[in-house]
């Protein structure tokens, strides 16, 4: 039996007092130890001092989470200066948007919601400094992926809310597994996926505390174990959510949203249970799925799934368990013989489909953002920090990560002051066919806008006023290539202010842009680069733009015209400055695993105000 | 005078933190559950039910695939299945059982291969015989744990790894339920809570990789009525005392008392052959019985009278009517003189569902009560909070 570790105080007494004297007895032999002339070997001492160098180090950044008022709840640690901190979700459900966060300085700091990982059981919160801008202590991320069974661990945390001065309690412990898989508790939710199973003792109240290695390095999160008999106390086995799972959901936990994890859009089983070696097969694919439509099938075996080979339902449950809705992945599938490879966007976890793999309908468990009581007036400057909304964990958050991203993105250029038509002149190659080509965007008034390209053949859409979707998508095989560059230049142009559907960041996610040379990539996952994404909505057509997340180009974005089908994807290269603003000179048009278009451009005029 | 145990303890602390010094480069702690868990199964049997696990670990001990694990009662089916350490997943077969050792011999089955002939999987396995030679580890000497607690792990999952100092080298005194546990010679004791769900038939081994005993089931002290972690050592053994029938010098049938060994290396040896017979003995492993829900009075006598102290809310007792100060005096028409007689007499007569006869004295009368026995509950009872601490 598995449960998470948030404190249940009133029954724990009793065990507070049994850890009592082991301190104490512990505390009695170091200081025996003084006394006594012992040779003590040179390694000792260096695992000792290194010990507790790692724990005086990170202890500063370890919170006591609590409610308002400052009765524990769990723990948490700091992963920024600016005081962001990590802890359960299951942490902060009780609390609400706005807790409080004691430190190991003895000072209660206000704190407030960022963003939520139901499944995962994660949340990110924010500490506000008592005085403005100070600098908090934090920790630095490790890499979980290297930690081993048998590893040295410390967890720290505020177990039984024993220190009333946030002082973090430390344990000492091994690692007892790795990429464990531990079922979600109840309604899909708190699913521990690819996580850490540790000896080392946590407790209720450890829970959103912080796993280190010697380095003092954050591997993980603590956050349930397996009790049975024994009682809800450390029985031996605890589980910490993996550091490297929680960061592939960070730059949606930055953007406060309230954020899914994925299914593939295929049931995936067992080849037969009793089988003396276990493989992996597709044995549904769901109707409308990207997984449908990348051309997975059923019977195929499943040899690789985002870069780890899987064989095993735990496997997969652990891999497929670590991502967020809609990112895409490499998927290896074996079909007669034949490997194949593709890039398949990962549909969501928490049921929003009208059906699932199964053919029945089941009951979409729709958890509400921590509602809490309404945010009581202890700080008001906490209070300011939060925004619901629906989908977010907090709104507040949102609009401030999609600001940093796009005032960053201005340092390559302001295109505010270009709203006026775009000419671009150039050459394109579409399949075999190669010649001059040209595109204008002119937005006009109102609804007046106008997209003339010209490829082989003249092609002309004015794109707010055209309703037919066979048009929409034109020209043909390309998904909606002239609607994409009208969303360009209007999000370029008018930014916040022309999209009234949605305009907010979407976390972070990876993009595939092929070689600009053209070469064949080596693997898809080598394609990878890692960016933020600014996600739009303007009349039924959503876009999702992709800023590298090193300079904060934009390399390109996704146009999705009509829902069910597949996005046209625009890829930039070849950055030069017009009018002193960087614009791509290379554009790659893809669409369905093809190349429709290459477009390169030799001159753009924009018009100016 | 408290500087000694200071110093013991310190010795202790260093040897143990040798390990990951050391190990800064070499992490031997991974190297040894890598190497190990090589040499273990996972086992999956009978059970599933109240409490009940139908998983288990077992110790790979011949490289034909004989596994020693512990006699549960996971083993009571013809469907065991291993899974071993690179995901095979094999059916197993029970050799042999010794419940004085809680120790099972169980050999792994490879398709088309009869029980007898060699399966030739040539696996890595722990030469028991070897390692029974070994002088005991001590109390304050590290140890490693690998078990499959809580199943955790499944097909080529590595088990899960424990670490933890010896606390004592002890004689067992525990209880399984309300059953005196069978084994009742020498333990390890650990300090690390190693005896969980399915975790029996794990290994205990010193920080060279040596097996040491095996994990023990889930008992409760009987002493202080705590869950213990334990292992029952390879080189251990129990005096076992039989009755068997002799002819005197006259020709005359009588009855003889005789001391048996028992020891790990001999049933292993034997038990592997196919050619282990466990020892006759009295029919002391009865069943549990049936559950009455009677909670009587403190049993501090050899023969205090069945007073009824409480009923179990809820209980086949209290559907059937007792109440405190009844005297169970017949049950199905024996006469009941003391707990202990009714509690033997349950364990020998009684199985869940079955309907006895019971006469209590009330007042000055006799009265004759219909009990349907049940099963015992499987809901564990709520932890017992740990006794307050003298503080110094």
């Amino acid at each position: 039996m598995i449960h998470t570790l948030a404190s249940a105080f009133s029954r724990l007494r009793f065990v507070v007092m049994a850890a009592i004297p082991l301190a104490l007895f512990s505390g009695l032999a170091i200081r025996e130890s003084m006394a006594v002339p012992v040779e003590i070997e040179k390694p000792v001492l260096d695992a000792q001092s290194q010990r507790i160098a790692a724990i005086k180090k990170v202890h500063p950044a370890v919170v006591a989470v609590c409610m308002q008022g400052g009765q524990g709840v769990g723990s948490g640690v700091i992963i920024s200066p600016e005081g962001y901190a990590l802890t359960n979700f299951h942490v902060v459900q009780p609390t609400g948007p706005l807790m409080q966060a004691g430190l190991a300085d003895g000072v209660l700091y206000d704190a407030v919601v960022v963003g939520l990982d139901k499944v995962g059981d994660v949340a990110l919160i924010k500490l506000l400094p008592k005085e403005k801008g100070k600098p908090f202590p934090f920790v630095k991320l490790g890499d979980s992926d290297k930690v081993r069974i048998g590893d040295w661990s410390l967890a720290m945390g505020n177990p039984f809310s024993l220190a009333m001065d946030f002082t973090p309690t430390v344990t000492y412990g091994v690692i007892s597994g790795t990429n464990r898989y531990q079922p979600p508790e109840g309604k899909g939710l708190l699913e521990y996926t690819d996580c850490i199973q540790i000896e080392t003792s946590i407790n209720p109240g450890n829970s959103g505390g912080p796993l280190f290695n010697m380095n003092g390095e954050l591997i993980g999160i603590n956050g349930r174990g397996s009790f049975e008999k024994r009682g809800r106390v450390n029985s031996g086995v605890g589980y910490a959510i993996s550091i490297n799972q929680i960061k592939n959901f960070l730059g949606h936990l930055y953007a406060g949203i309230d954020t899914d994890h994925a299914t593939l859009g295929a049931a995936v089983g067992t080849a037969s249970e009793d089988a003396p070696l276990s493989q992996m097969v597709v044995r549904q694919v769901l109707e409308g799925s990207d997984a449908e439509r990348r051309g997975i099938q059923e019977g195929d075996q499943l040899l690789n799934f985002a870069g780890r080979s899987v064989s095993s339902t735990n496997q997969y449950k652990n891999v497929l368990g670590i991502f967020p809705k809609e990112w895409r992945v490499p998927v290896t599938v074996r079909r007669n013989n034949d490997r194949y490879e593709t890039l398949v966007r990962l549909m969501g976890n928490i049921a929003t489909e009208k059906e699932s793999p199964t053919g029945q309908p089941q009951p979409a468990p729709r958890p509400v953002a921590p509602k809490g009581p309404a945010p009581k007036a202890g700080n008001p400057e906490a209070a300011k920090l939060y925004i619901p909304k629906k989908g977010y964990g907090n709104w507040y958050f949102n609009q401030l990560e999609r600001d940093k991203v796009l005032t960053a993105a201005k340092a390559h250029g302001d295109f505010t002051t270009a709203p006026g038509s775009w000419v671009a002149q150039g050459k394109y190659e579409v399949g075999e066919r190669k010649g001059d080509m040209r595109f204008e965007i002119t937005e006009g008034k109102d609804a007046d806008a106008i997209i003339n390209l010209k490829l082989n053949i003249d092609h002309k859409l004015a794109p707010l006023k055209e309703t037919d979707a066979r048009l929409q998508i034109e020209p043909i095989g390309s998904g909606g290539l002239m609607m994409a560059l009208y969303h360009w230049h209007r999000f370029l142009t008018k930014g916040a202010s022309g999209f009234e559907g949605n305009f907010s960041h979407g976390g972070n996610e990876p993009f595939y842009p092929y070689p600009a040379d053209g070469s064949t990539p080596k693997s898809l996952a080598s394609l990878r680069q890692d960016c933020s994404v600014i996600r739009t909505k303007h009349g039924s057509t959503e876009c999702k733009w992709y800023y590298s997340m090193q300079d904060h180009k934009l390399l390109g974005f996704e146009t999705q015209v009509t829902k069910d089908d597949d996005p046209c994807e625009v890829y930039f290269s070849d950055y030069k400055a017009v009018d002193g603003k960087q614009l791509p000179h290379r554009i790659e048009v893809r669409f369905k695993d093809k190349r429709y278009a290459l477009l390169t451009i030799d001159k753009y005029t924009l018009g100016q105000k | 005078m408290i500087t000694r145990p200071g110093f013991a303890l310190l010795a202790a602390v260093c040897v143990a933190i040798s390990t990951p010094v050391i190990a800064a480069a070499a992490d031997p702690f991974n190297e040894l559950a890598e190497k190990t868990n090589r040499k273990m199964v996972k086992l999956f049997g009978a059970g599933g039910f109240s409490r009940l696990n139908n998983y288990g670990t077992g110790i790979i001990i011949s490289p034909d695939g004989h596994v020693l694990t512990v006699a549960s009662q996971l083993l009571d089916t013809s469907e065991l299945v291993v899974h071993l350490y690179d995901g095979q997943r094999l059916r197993a077969q029970v050799l042999a059982i010794e419940p004085e050792l809680d120790a099972a011999i169980v050999k792994i089955r490879v398709d088309g291969k009869k029980i007898e002939e060699p399966t030739g999987l040539d696996l890595e396995y722990f030469d028991v015989n070897e390692l029974a030679k070994r002088p005991h580890a001590e109390p304050g000497d590290w140890v490693l744990a690998l078990t499959n607690t809580f199943e955790i792990a499944l097909r080529d999952e590595p088990l899960s790894l424990q670490r933890g100092v010896v606390m004592a080298y002890t004689k067992l005194a525990g209880r399984r339920g309300v059953f005196d546990f069978p084994y009742t010679g020498d333990v390890y004791v650990v300090d690390a809570i190693t005896n969980n769900p399915g975790a029996a038939g794990g290994a205990l081994i010193d920080r060279k990789g040596n097996l040491l005993g095996v994990i023990g089931r889930e008992i409760k002290n009987s002493l202080s009525d705590t869950w213990m972690n334990y292992a029952i050592p390879l080189s251990s053994k129990v005096d076992l005392k039989i009755k068997e029938t002799v002819k005197d010098k006259n020709g005359k049938d009588i009855e003889e008392e005789k001391t048996v060994t028992i020891t790990m290396p001999d049933f292993v040896t034997k038990g592997m052959k196919g050619e282990y017979r466990a020892v006759k003995r009295d029919n002391r492993t009865t069943g549990i019985g049936g559950y009455h829900g009677i909670i009587f009075v403190p049993n501090v006598l050899e023969r205090t009278p069945a007073y009824v102290e409480d009923v179990v809310p809820d209980s086949p007792a209290a559907k059937a009517g007792f109440r405190p100060d009844d005297l169970v005096s017949f049950v199905d028409g024996d006469p009941i003189a003391s707990i202990n007689t009714l509690i033997d007499w349950m364990k020998k007569n009684t199985r869940p569902g079955q309907v006895i006869r019971v006469e209590v004295r009330r007042g000055e009368a006799l009265q004759t009560l219909e009990l349907t026995l049940g099963s015992y509950p499987s809901q564990p009872t709520a932890p017992e909070p740990a006794p307050m601490p003298k503080t110094p």
